[in-house]
């Protein structure tokens, strides 16, 4: 037992130099991403003299919540080398649950919401079991519970959904305390604690180990198989709960309510650092590319040209904060932060 | 030689099996006369369409078409190919008509044109088809951009910038609708479009467009919107107090909110008109009298008319139906994305609240006779024939006047 936890400890990336290097350019790539936001949204003025206000930032980081949530999740998949394509499904679930069990009533809402996100949990467990001990390729595997889960929710609401918004997610949604919504507050928490489990836990750092190397994970006595199975849990209660705050958000549930979440929640991942291979990429990233994607699409939707322009426009920009993000930038910068330190 | 044997006994016992079985669907069929009607759905999962295809399946139970009518639904999704293929399998299955949702205006019709051939009946309802033997159903011609966009106007005073929140992009319904719109607002040098943006007729895209074109924006005057226009004024309530005039389709919310005194005060001022899901069981009644030849009906496109509601004729409903001309449902009956157009006291006497919700007919209802009269709807190019002109005046108000002079 001891020599088994010697060896976790052996993961710990304090004790290994090229993984604080690693580190270290993480966060540089995570500045980055952040800057380029800020950056943004400080030029949209340029296209609308209303932009760039203090109002803007608290629209763009209330819409970002949402992919905020789900990027952690999805994070957490991709970390380990997986795809979680289930996400809008769950999300419809989270969301058509808590409308229909809790509702305007408030009924039991405070054991009810959790067993809803216990119950989105083990979903994700069942992609991660077919994932794992099954062998199906993760896109199939998730694919394949999305289309049930999904049809599951059209059965069941008879394709209208009833019902509404539980007070409590209504006051997360909409009320402002000091001046910004309560949602700001309650996600910088949330990433605060996101942050720490995937880079500072014993979990987080096998999940590296694992998507790094899977044999040499378990060589190092990391027990592969039940780890793997969390991030698909994790993913799934993360889509749950952005359905209970889009509930909040908009009072009430659809079946198509989380269908424009797919691929930004992958974006989100990859443009803010992460390797879509898996092993790498830090979760402040994540966020980073949450909010650089919401605020581009906030100013982009301002410009007045046509709809076909605006996404070619879009498309173009995400492309260029990738390619500078990756680059050589990245690299001397992180050079030099390290070369600071010592 | 035996294992040979062996194969050939089992397979003429199941050949022989195939012919008998067959045999007897045919006997059965020749016995009651079932119709096979087929329902085809594009695509499912918004409050529209599932009202939409429940009042069909109650129509469907309800007698005397429980006894006559086989109807089977199909959903095939958003892309043109799944419903071609969808189509070519309901008639090789032999159906009597189909009656469809169709995803696409031009794509399907040579699969359309096919199944004419073979004699199926094709009725299409709020969406359209340009092939001549299918039957199109819909409110598409009635005028629903221009007269909401009149009605905007004649709020604003002639002068103001306004969002445009549109339907789903490459649409010819959208297109249409914009057109109409567009028409009205270019007449008027005050009116400025200062955000137009696609929120694909969902209430929470809407929500969300509208919020990111409010951060641009946040002195609007005015919002033109399709289908999801109370997302639109959930994301004013969220900015802060002030709501604005707007225009919108049917959702129960809108209505709801239009009517209410705390939200006229915040400043809400408009008119609710658009797609109404009755057109869907109008479009069914209209197939079964004519394959039950109580009516002769050549192909044709028939209108269906706007709904048509102000703020000061929103009435609440009292039961599950629109009796006294009440047109909208207390918030805990139906949910804010209801659309609440899905009766019609004179084509639809025989639905409920039950009907549009869960599919179920109304206990003691039978199906009621269709007014004789049907109102053909003016060729559209693109949307309901090709090679055709749409007639002087299309754009011609036909629920409001303009109050303002350009």
């Amino acid at each position: 037992m001891n020599a088994h936890r010697d060896i976790m400890t052996g993961l710990d990336a304090t004790a290994d130099e090229r993984g604080s290097q690693k580190i270290d350019h993480d966060i540089v790539s995570a500045l980055l991403v952040f800057g380029l936001s800020i950056a943004l949204i400080l030029c949209s003025r340029f296209i609308s003299p209303a932009l760039g206000s203090w109002d803007q930032v608290l629209t763009v980081l209330t819409l970002a919540s949402f992919l905020v949530v789900l990027s952690f999740g999805q994070g957490l998949v991709i970390l380990i080398g997986g795809l979680d394509l289930s996400i809008p499904a769950l999300i419809t679930l989270g969301g058509v649950l808590t409308t229909n069990w809790i509702g305007t009533g408030d009924f039991g809402v405070w054991y009810l919401l959790p067993v809803i996100l216990v119950v989105c949990a083990l979903v994700g467990a069942v992609s991660g079991v077919g994932v794992v001990w099954l062998k199906i390729p993760p896109f199939i595997m998730t694919m394949a519970t999305s289309i049930v889960i999904a049809s599951a929710a059209l059965g069941y609401t008879n394709g209208t959904p009833r019902g509404g918004s539980p007070s409590a997610l209504l006051w997360l949604m909409k009320e402002r305390f000091l001046g910004v919504p309560v949602v700001i507050y309650f996600t910088i928490a949330l990433v605060l604690l996101a942050w720490a489990i995937q880079s500072y836990t014993a979990m987080g750092r096998r999940l590296y180990a694992l998507g790094t190397n899977r044999e040499a994970a378990r060589i190092a006595g990391v027990t592969v198989n039940r780890l793997e199975l969390a991030p698909y849990a994790i993913s799934a209660a993360c889509a749950g709960f952005v359905g209970m705050m889009l509930v909040g958000y908009s009072n009430g549930a659809t079946l198509r309510m989380g269908d424009s979440y797919m691929l930004p929640s992958i974006a989100a991942v990859v443009i803010g650092g992460s390797s879509i291979l898996g092993g790498s990429g830090t979760f402040i990233g994540t966020v980073g590319g949450a909010i650089l994607l919401t605020s581009l699409g906030t100013v982009i939707s301002a410009i007045g040209l046509s709809a076909g322009w605006r996404t070619i426009i879009e498309g173009a920009i995400i492309v260029a904060a990738l390619l500078v993000l990756r680059g050589e930038l990245v690299v001397r910068l992180g050079n030099r932060l390290i070369a600071w330190k010592r | 030689m035996k294992l040979f044997r062996t194969l050939a006994t089992a397979a003429s016992l199941t050949l022989a099996a195939t012919i008998g079985m067959g045999t007897l669907v045919q006997n059965a069929q020749a016995q009651d006369k079932k119709f096979k009607i087929y329902l085809s759905l594009s695509y499912s999962g918004n409050a529209w369409q599932s009202e939409a295809a429940n009042i069909v399946k109650a129509l469907a139970q309800t007698p005397p078409y429980d006894k006559t009518v086989e109807l089977k639904e199909v959903i095939s999704g958003t892309d043109p190919q799944a419903q071609i293929s969808a189509y070519e399998s309901m008639i090789q299955a032999g159906a009597d008509g189909i009656i469809s949702f169709p995803i696409s205006s031009t794509a399907l019709n040579r699969t359309i044109h096919r199944g004419c051939q073979k004699g199926v009946l094709f009725f299409m309802y709020d969406a359209t088809v340009t092939e001549p033997c299918a039957y199109n159903v819909s409110y598409i011609t009635a005028g629903f951009g221009e007269n909401t966009a009149q009605a905007l106007v004649n709020i604003l005073g002639g002068k103001g910038k306004i969002f445009l929140s549109r339907g789903v992009p490459g649409n010819s319904v959208d297109k249409r609708h914009t057109d109409g719109a567009m028409h009205i607002f270019n007449q008027y040098p005050g009116i400025k479009v200062v955000a137009e943006y696609y929120s694909f007729w969902d209430d929470r895209t809407t929500q969300q467009e509208t919020a990111k074109a409010l951060a641009a924006h946040p002195d609007v005057d005015g919002i033109w919107a399709q289908a999801g226009e109370y997302g639109a004024i959930q994301a004013l309530l969220a900015k802060g107090n002030k709501l604005v005039p707007m225009t919108g389709e049917n959702s129960d919310g809108f209505r709801l909110a239009l009517a209410d005194p705390k939200m006229q005060a915040m400043g809400l001022k408009g008119v609710s008109a658009g797609s109404p899901p009755a057109t869907a069981g109008y479009a069914f009644k209209l197939m079964m009298e004519t394959l039950t030849k109580k009516r002769e009906l050549k192909p044709m496109n028939i209108e269906y008319p706007l709904p048509w509601v102000p703020a000061d004729q929103v009435k609440l409903c009292k039961g599950d139906t629109f009796a006294d001309g009440c047109n909208v449902f207390p918030a805990s009956k139906v949910p804010s994305s209801f659309v609440t157009e899905v009766f019609n006291p004179q084509f639809l006497p025989e639905l409920s609240l039950q009907s549009a919700l869960e599919g179920k007919p109304t206990p003691g209802a039978t199906i009621q006779p269709l007014p004789a009269e049907i109102k053909q709807a003016p060729d559209a190019p693109g949307i309901n024939c090709s090679n055709c002109k749409a007639p002087a005046g299309e754009y011609k108000l036909t629920k409001i006047e303009a109050t303002v002079k350009p």
